[in-house]
């Protein structure tokens, strides 16, 4: 038994999206992106220096 | 003191104690510490093995990913080549198999050559050479004792360092401002070097020596940087600026880049040629004897120099700074400047010797600075939320790591080609707001080290087949004899406590299962004058988020009673608060019954609305889409930082608030008009908030708005 549907839309594609396959989950922007919804990871992070005295 | 130890990530090893210079500027010579006096000239073999022992052993103890060290002096090229070796080999046998070894040096540059180069090129060492601009800017501290310029010489060190056989080793250039010195001409003689990274410097300085302001201005410093900043955004930012990115990071919530700015500890220790454990050094401009510890690494562990109360001071945070600059909008940029400056009468508890300019440079890159923040009603927030749901599933498919099996592994396979064959399709589903809710539990789950729910990844592939009418078989997954699709309805399989596979064959936009018969529940829509066309959606199983509890199914005649009494108020909020009926339908898409409590925004993607049929009035509505809209806006924009960091009082709660609480508050009820006096309040409050960014600050300027034309509005009401 065949079921038809009318699918409303719930999002609108974006013509530029990044295809699944390639977004970069482990970097700073999507760092950013997902920090904001996930609780902060308790592993080990690079921190860069910060010394800036001038000799 | 309280708080955790908080372990040092930087260590500045002083290879060599004297300097072939004689700027008049120098912190270490020209100021009120003289212990260079008697330290040794050079780093002896023993304080070097030591200090790599002793960093080692801090690293394992504290699991540090990595540690910088940077090679300081006096001047460090001083030490030679040999000793120079010496210490690249020490540090790297023993902390390379503990933690990533950052090597550093900073450098006057004037002894610079391949030889040393080439020594770098073998242990990874990068190179940052301090220069002051043009030669007359360079000219007016940075000569010989004699009085010569070193200018040609830095330059030759920094074309010898620009060649591609050491462009790699690059840091930049650290240039300590003057304001005597065009900073025009100081911008453009650093730009044309072409360095990879700029960094400005303000003098060391203090209230008993204050800082140089030939004008008197005492904004003298802002406004020599902000001209830079001027030139340097004009010219597109040509190059990165340390001190402009890390302003513009604390404006937008991020962490300070730079020691001198924001409220980030410290965990940076320095040590001596002796092998003396010293504070940061700058401290030497303060007194003499001011970055002294007592401790030395033949007799301490780095451990014991971070307990030591002077550092501890500099890792308090906003406990750290004067009382003053804890009740100042811009502390969470400045952090109250950098600690030596704050000396005044031997105490450190005051504000900034450079507060003047320090206020006036976060204001002015403040002004200078656009909101992030995404407009609802052109598409830009639905667009950086729909990336958000796709980086969540990519995320839940690395987190994985292979590990999801062969079902997993299936569905994806199936999901990247919907992906790539229906623009439509995967994003469809995704769009809808519990796709959102799935994938965050998924998360939850892995972390804790539970099952997560991946079955449900074929469901919405199924579904995405579907909406992009693709020819195909998706195998699925059915529970308790039903199989949900998301966005379209519930297909009964089986009978109740049948749990199975199946294969669902997708033609058009039409699909089948073998063997169902037509026990096909869809996705209701509330389709009555007077509403949007919205998803009213009583089916999906992850529409549990709302931290309320969700209605059953409706029975045909209650689901349109329900779309029926939605409809009617929605139509009064459109007479009633039209900006908000007309903000929210240009975003809302779906609304969820909930059996009861307050209108929710929960743990699910934007357009969703939980709503009982106790609270579904004009208020109840326009509170429910206010709430569901900030939420959508702070998952993919920063609105403020430090949240918890200051309490306010609101006239609405009993007790003390946040600054997200005040805003959340202030956001619900601003355009409502009701409460007109407390939100006046509340808004003043948020105006001088150091939490907020760029984009929050905007956000109050709306807000400041709304609250303004909802209170004339309620004053024109009878």
């Amino acid at each position: 038994m065949k079921t038809s549907v009318n699918s409303a839309s719930f999002a609108v594609a974006k013509k530029s999206r990044v295809p699944l396959a390639e977004i970069d989950v482990r970097g700073a922007e999507a760092a950013q992106q997902l920090g904001r919804i996930l609780p902060a990871s308790t592993g080990r992070s690079l921190r860069a220096s910060t010394f800036n005295s001038a000799l | 003191m309280t708080g955790p130890l908080v372990p040092f990530r930087e260590i500045v090893l002083k290879v060599h104690s004297r300097c072939d210079l004689a700027c008049d500027h120098c912190y270490i010579y020209e100021s009120a510490d003289q212990s260079w006096r008697t330290r040794p000239k050079t780093i002896s073999d023993e304080a070097i093995h030591q200090t790599a022992l002793r960093l080692a052993e801090h690293a394992g103890t504290h699991a540090l990913p990595s540690v910088s060290v940077i090679l300081h002096g006096g001047e460090p090229l001083l030490a030679g080549p040999a000793r120079l070796r010496r210490v690249c080999e020490e540090l790297t046998e023993a902390v390379g198999p503990v933690a990533e070894l950052d090597l550093r040096i900073h450098t006057n540059g004037l002894q610079l050559s391949p030889r040393y180069l080439d020594l770098f090129d073998e242990f990874n060492v990068r190179v940052g050479i301090s220069l002051d601009g043009d030669q007359a800017a360079n000219d007016r501290h940075r000569r010989f004792a004699d009085g010569r310029t070193s200018h040609p010489l830095v330059l030759r060190a920094v074309d010898l360092l620009r060649q591609d056989r050491y462009a790699h080793l690059n840091l930049g250039l650290l240039c300590t401002i003057d304001v005597e010195n065009d900073p025009l001409a100081v911008y453009d003689a650093l730009l044309d070097l072409d360095p990879p990274r700029i960094d400005f410097l303000l003098p060391h300085a203090t209230w008993d020596e204050p800082p140089h302001r030939p004008s008197g201005s005492p904004t003298a410093y802002a406004d020599w940087i902000l001209a830079v900043y001027d030139r340097w955004q004009d010219q597109g930012r040509p190059v990165p600026v340390r001190l402009f990115e890390s302003v513009l990071s604390t404006l937008n919530g991020g962490p300070s880049l730079t020691e001198s700015l924001g409220l980030a500890p410290t965990d940076l220790v320095v040590v001596e040629t002796d092998g003396t454990l010293e504070q940061v050094d700058s401290l030497k401009t303060a007194y003499e004897g001011a970055a002294a510890t007592g401790f030395d690494v033949f007799h301490h562990a780095f451990d014991e120099v971070a307990a030591h109360p002077g550092v501890r001071a500099r890792q308090l945070g906003l406990a750290g700074v004067s009382e003053t600059c804890r009740a100042c909008p811009v502390v969470r940029s400045c952090g109250g400047g950098l600690y030596t400056h704050r000396y005044r009468d031997g105490s450190f508890d005051h504000e900034s010797v450079y507060c003047t300019d320090l206020e006036a440079l976060v204001r002015g890159i403040e002004t200078r600075t656009p909101a992030a923040l995404p407009a609802s009603d052109n598409g830009e927030l639905a667009d950086a939320q729909q990336e958000l749901t796709r980086t969540l599933l990519a995320r839940l498919q690395a987190d994985l790591a292979g590990r999801g099996g062969e079902r997993w592994d299936e569905a994806w396979a199936l999901a990247l080609l919907v992906d790539e064959r229906s623009d439509e399709g995967l994003d469809g589903v995704l769009g809808h707001p519990y796709a959102r809710s799935w994938l965050l539990g998924c998360l939850d789950a892995l972390r804790e080290g539970r099952p997560p729910e991946l079955d449900t990844l074929g469901s919405c592939v199924a579904a995405a087949a579907v909406r992009g009418g693709l020819e195909m078989a998706v195998p699925v997954t059915y529970t308790d004899g039903m199989l949900h699709l998301p966005t379209l309805g519930t297909l009964r399989i089986a009978g109740p406590g049948t749990s199975g596979r199946a294969e669902l064959l997708v033609a058009g936009k039409e699909f089948s299962v073998a063997g169902t018969g037509t026990d096909w529940q869809p996705l209701r829509r509330i389709g009555c004058d007077g509403a949007p066309d919205l998803a009213l959606d009583d089916l999906d199983p992850y529409r549990d988020s709302f931290g309320a509890p969700p209605h059953a199914r409706l029975g045909t005649a209650e689901a349109e009673e329900w779309s029926r009494r939605f409809a009617g108020v929605w139509g009064r909020l459109r007479q009633e608060l039209p900006a908000v009926a007309e903000e929210a339908e240009a975003w809302l898409t779906t609304v969820t019954p909930l059996a009861a409590g307050e209108p929710a925004a929960g743990r699910h993607g934007p357009g969703a609305l939980g709503i009982a049929a106790d609270v579904l009035t004009v208020e109840g509505l326009a509170r429910g889409v206010r709430r569901a809209r900030l939420r959508a806006l702070v998952e993919v924009t920063d609105l403020y930082a430090q949240d918890g960091a200051w309490l306010y009082t609101a006239g609405w709660a009993a007790g003390p608030v946040t600054v997200s609480e005040l805003l959340a508050g202030v956001h619900e009820r601003a355009v409502l008009g009701a409460y007109s006096v407390e939100i006046r309040q509340a808004l003043q409050l948020l105006d001088r908030a150091p939490e907020l960014t760029v984009s929050g600050k905007s956000l109050v300027a709306d807000l400041w708005k709304e609250w303004g034309a909802a209170s004339r509005l309620t004053e024109k009401r009878p």
